[in-house]
């Protein structure tokens, strides 16, 4: 299984241990067709063991993803992390190894998944509290789009809603620059939100809320 | 804030799921006290009357919020105190009437979750806990807003598009039902009306790009007996150009008549959610109720044509949910200024000064809407509460800025009518924003705002509550308050109003004079309807103080009844 456990489970698309610069598209495809072949081999009654390894080793075996653009997937909310594998396989939201992957789950097995990682406990990163000015700025932004209307007052989520609190910092600036320039296609009302306020106010926000818990 | 004709298919999956066992959910039960008696359909039907119960979430059919004990008044209120104090075990956006049935309470909070208490004292006597699936879709918090009360059950709408009825006494679940698919957008934040053997309930989602409606179910089993689609399967309309109160809406009618021809008619993603109680007429036979925004809120540019009956007081048939009549404020709204705020149903003098059956609603525009009740035709629109700049300003990229906010005017936030003095008073927003548009397709029931609103920081916001004179559309008084207000009102025969602020206050008014008779500090936002009630002799106002998700009032979990020893 070692060759296997990169491809992972919502926003890892950036998935290598050694980080993605290097990685020529000749192996990436070969990593690929091996993750895919041998997904395609396992039987649909494979315990959900098998598929949380393979998540794993992204996004960590205590909960502590390999690489700082890899989301937390421990304490996730079910619904959220659901949603965002249905959206691998529709194609809303793309990423090479997640979409790959989520191409062979039927919508039982991404609830067993969902619910799995749910049942986790959030892992603590140990990132920084922001500073009172970065933070001042963060609350400016929730006034301005209400991001809590969504996330909830402490930015904890709920049901298909992403916890935001403790997420890795590298991660938030990644997702919500993506939402920012429709890279990430599978929510265009948080795209049109991200657009409504500046790339600062953004890189803030993400730094306050990684240092929330 | 609604759904679909292509999913037709995925709807008729969703049929009638009845669960006779409780076991999937949580019910602790305490020793019982009061007594728990049937709630009869006359007991509904003379609810405005009723000096000692509170049976509907806004006090009766006709939503008047008007309690008719006076026991509580001018002359006492200064000596009110709190009588008990009940903590949740949720702390989150409390928006619930109380409901009270013969010294039994009924109160819900955020994530589903139901009390039943003593009137007296507000010791517990049970606690359901809904389990909610995994898809919860929901724009503005885990909010619920009570229950309706029929024969020996419970009513309440779950935040993952269900319809559960509960046994009164214990709170044990008796039926669940499937209103729609939560992963397309609906979900349940109001609370069902009961009326003569029927559960009637809307949906939100108008921000996810649902077709909204109005269901009725059948009390006992949870069978759905009808169901009206807010958004017709021609909503074009007349091409209005101007608003109910006569201004010009800047529509580009060309360009969107160009888009009908490329695209069709939009009504399968074209939202209408209805999210607060219908209004019942029970001598017409007919419910009044109100049609929120449009799907996308702020991209007109996907939706052409008027988008009936969006933004619209809508009147069916309660037998069947055959359409009678609508009005329509904003035709082809960009600006999410939906109608929201329960329908009231009252006498009002028409134009030539006759006594007409009524119909009273307020809007986000920050108008009361006065209208005949039988042909749902405008009889007059109030004075504007809050100030009104630069409309209809059609929304840009960079945003363009417009008064009032797209949180109103009134919001959700039921009025209350006094109708002795012939004044209804309406709490109000002042949020100024800037309306931004981006065009996206259609996201399969993620959030579809096409564009956003966005509050201006530096601006000063603030709120009011304002007395309307219905019958001639003057402010009869208004007191400014520190902060824009959302919840609602009660209004008593005491010659009392009562609402509550973000900031924790929770006040009377005088309801001819508008003074300041009384205040409390709840400690988080009062940001529910406030209810009242009767048992053992003594009357109390009671009002959950929870704060607020979508304005970010300070949250708690206390209910609290206050009593003039």
């Amino acid at each position: 299984m070692a060759g296997l456990l990169w491809p992972c489970l919502p926003g890892a698309d950036a998935p290598s241990r050694h980080g993605t610069a290097g990685r020529s598209r000749g192996v990436r495809a070969a990593v690929l067709a091996t993750t895919l072949m041998v997904l395609c081999q396992a039987s649909r009654a494979d315990p959900i063991e098998e598929k949380v390894q393979l998540c794993n080793a992204c996004h960590g075996e205590n909960g502590i993803p390999q690489d700082v653009q890899t989301p937390v997937i421990w304490g996730q909310h079910q619904g959220y992390l659901y949603l965002q594998l249905r959206d691998y396989k529709r194609g809303t939201r793309k990423s090479d190894p997640m979409s790959t992957i989520a191409e062979t789950l039927e919508r039982d097995e991404m609830m067993a998944l969902a619910e799995y990682f749910a049942g986790k406990p959030w892992p603590r990163l140990g990132q920084p509290s922001a500073s009172d000015a970065v933070a001042a700025q963060a609350q400016r932004a929730n006034v301005a789009v209400n991001c809590t209307g969504c996330h909830l007052g402490a930015y904890q989520g709920d049901g298909t809603q992403p916890r935001l609190a403790g997420q890795r910092r590298e991660y938030l600036v990644k997702s919500m620059i993506e939402f920012r320039t429709r890279t990430r296609g599978n929510n265009p009302g948080m795209s049109d939100l991200m657009l409504s306020i500046s790339e600062e106010a953004i890189a803030a926000c993400a730094e306050y809320l990684a240092g929330l818990q | 804030m609604a759904r679909l004709g292509r999913f037709a298919a995925i709807g008729t999956a969703f049929a009638l799921a009845v669960v006779c066992t409780a076991s999937a959910q949580e019910v602790k039960t305490a020793a019982k006290y009061g007594d728990m008696s049937t709630v009869t359909q006359d007991l509904l039907n003379r609810a405005g009357g009723d000096g000692n119960n509170f049976l509907h979430t806004n006090g009766d059919y006709n939503q008047l919020r008007f309690y008719p004990n006076r026991q509580i008044n001018v002359s006492n209120v200064a000596r009110l105190r709190p009588a008990w104090i009940f903590q949740t075990e949720v702390k989150e956006s409390l928006e619930t009437t109380p409901i009270i049935v013969n010294g039994v309470m009924y109160v819900t909070t955020s994530y589903n979750h139901v009390y039943a208490l003593d009137a007296r004292t507000g010791e517990e006597l049970w606690h359901y806990k809904q389990k909610l699936g995994p898809i919860t879709t929901y724009c503005c918090g885990p909010n619920n807003r009570g229950v309706a009360v029929h024969g020996d059950m419970v009513y309440m709408g779950t935040l993952d598009a269900k319809l559960v009825a509960l046994e009164a006494k214990t709170g044990k679940l008796v039926w669940q039902a499937d209103i729609a698919d939560p992963e397309l957008g609906y979900s349940e934040t109001m609370a069902p009306t009961a009326v003569n053997g029927k559960i009637l309930i809307g949906t939100n989602g108008g921000e996810y790009g649902i077709r909204g409606f109005v269901k009725a179910f059948d009390a006992k089993s949870g069978k759905l007996l009808w169901t009206f689609y807010t958004i017709p399967e021609n909503s074009v309309g007349v091409w209005a150009e101007k608003d109910a109160t006569g201004r010009h809406m800047l529509r580009d009618i060309a360009a969107e008549k160009a888009q009908l021809a490329q695209t069709g008619d939009p009504y399968k993603t074209l939202g209408g959610g209805v999210w607060q109680n219908p209004a019942v007429d029970l001598a017409l036979n007919r419910i009044f109720f109100m049609v929120g925004n449009p799907s996308p809120d702020l991209d007109g540019s996907l939706r052409p044509g008027d988008n009936l009956y969006t933004n619209s007081l809508v009147s069916v048939n309660l037998d069947t949910g055959q359409y009678v009549c609508h009005f329509q404020y904003i035709a082809h709204d960009v600006w999410d200024l939906d109608a929201v705020s329960p329908p009231i149903l009252v006498d009002v003098r028409n134009s030539q000064g006759q006594v007409v059956p009524g119909v009273l609603h307020a809007g986000k525009t920050g108008h009361v809407y006065v209208h005949n009740r039988n042909d749902c035709s405008l009889i007059r629109f109030s004075e504007a509460m809050v100030p009104q700049e630069n409309m209809w300003v059609l929304p840009t990229k960079e945003g363009a800025r417009m008064l009032p906010g797209a949180n109103g005017g009134v919001e959700w936030s039921p009025m209350a009518v006094n109708p002795g003095l012939g004044l209804t008073y309406a709490i109000n927003l002042h949020q100024p924003m800037t309306y931004h548009v981006e065009s996206s397709p259609y996201p399969q029931g993620k959030l579809w705002l096409g564009g956003a609103f966005k509050v201006i920081p530096a601006e000063e916001q603030w709120g009011n509550i304002t007395a309307v004179d219905y019958n001639t559309g003057k402010i009869r008084w208004q007191v400014k308050t520190p902060q824009p207000m959302i919840g609602g009102v009660l209004a008593t025969a005491g010659g009392l109003v009562f609402t509550g602020e973000g900031n924790g206050l929770f006040k009377a008014y005088d309801a001819e004079t508008g003074a300041t008779l009384w205040k409390f500090q709840a400690g988080a936002g009062v940001n529910a309807p406030p209810s009242s009630y009767t048992v053992d002799g003594k009357q109390y106002i009671v009002v959950g103080a929870g704060g607020n998700v979508q304005l970010d009032y300070k949250r708690g979990n206390s209910i609290i009844a206050f009593t003039v020893d």
